[in-house]
């Protein structure tokens, strides 16, 4: 059919609500319902932010409900494993209207960008944000040579 | 229903350039026959920093995030922005009552009702 920008407009709708449901064929909560409360997995849980130091990796991910027992961490082979689980918070009796904060298992190993002294790794929780602190490996730290006369 | 005073990036600007912005925070909103129950998750985001209002109908959930320290970005998931959202609440809550609690990184707001909306049991009794 040969259209104007009306029907256009019509077509970006349709394609927008063909997204919107696809979305939610893929998203594994699917048939859960209010009712159930199966832990949602996702490989992209929790979101990480990496920054590198004059002598440190670190790594921030959001964990929001999660207190300091909730989460494993852990540092092997050139990667740092988290590893936890969000229960399920949604109070009993109560009708639920939006269900926006999934309960999530999660599972995530990030590659280590350089090498780092496992055993000087420091985790610390804050607000809902967990802070891993990797110091660099000795050996890779910049080291100045001294230059002798001969 | 939300508002998000969001990074909209088209491919064309880089999201950069906005100046202020927030992102909606997720919610679950609960609720039985005594008060409406908000939860939001609001990570890096501690008590004080929270404001919740309440006005002409309206919760709206407002929280100032502090950046969280230096270094040279490697990569980079979610992005240390403020949370903002707004609601239109039922006739019925009580405003004045309205309390609010952050721990972990979550925000639970509770609005109780008035008592008139709430269901009573009238007892009968035998005459």
């Amino acid at each position: 059919m040969l259209t104007g920008w009306r029907d256009f407009d019509e077509a970006l709708r349709s394609i927008d609500w063909l997204h919107r449901h696809i979305d939610v064929v893929f998203d594994d909560r699917i048939g859960s319902g209010p009712g159930r409360e199966r832990p949602w997995r996702r490989a992209t849980w929790p979101a990480v932010n990496v920054v590198e130091t004059k002598d440190a990796f670190v790594y921030r991910a959001e964990v929001p409900g999660l207190g300091e027992g909730d989460v494993v961490v852990q540092v092997e082979d050139e990667s740092l494993l988290l590893r936890g689980e969000r229960k399920s918070d949604a109070p009993k009796g109560y009708e639920v209207h939006l269900r926006e904060r999934a309960p999530v298992a999660f599972a995530r190993k990030l590659p280590l960008p350089g090498r780092v002294d496992a055993e000087g790794v420091t985790a610390t929780m804050k607000d809902g944000v967990l802070t891993v602190t990797l110091p660099k490996s000795k050996d890779t730290l910049p080291r100045q040579i001294a230059v002798k006369a001969l | 229903m939300s508002e998000t005073i969001a990074v909209q990036n088209n491919g064309t600007t880089p999201s950069k350039q906005y100046a202020a912005r927030a992102v909606a925070p997720p919610v679950d909103v609960f609720e039985n026959a005594d008060e409406v129950l908000v939860v939001a998750d609001v990570p890096g985001v501690s008590i004080e920093q929270v404001d919740v209002r309440v006005e002409n109908g309206t919760l709206t959930l407002q929280a100032k995030r502090s950046s969280d320290g230096g270094g040279t970005a490697l990569a980079r998931e979610y992005e240390v922005v403020d949370f903002a959202r707004t609601f239109r609440i039922p006739a019925g809550i009580d405003a004045g009552s309205i309390s609010a609690e952050a721990k972990n990184g979550t925000l639970l707001v509770r609005l109780p009702k008035i008592a008139a909306v709430k269901p009573r049991k009238i007892a009968v009794r035998a005459g």
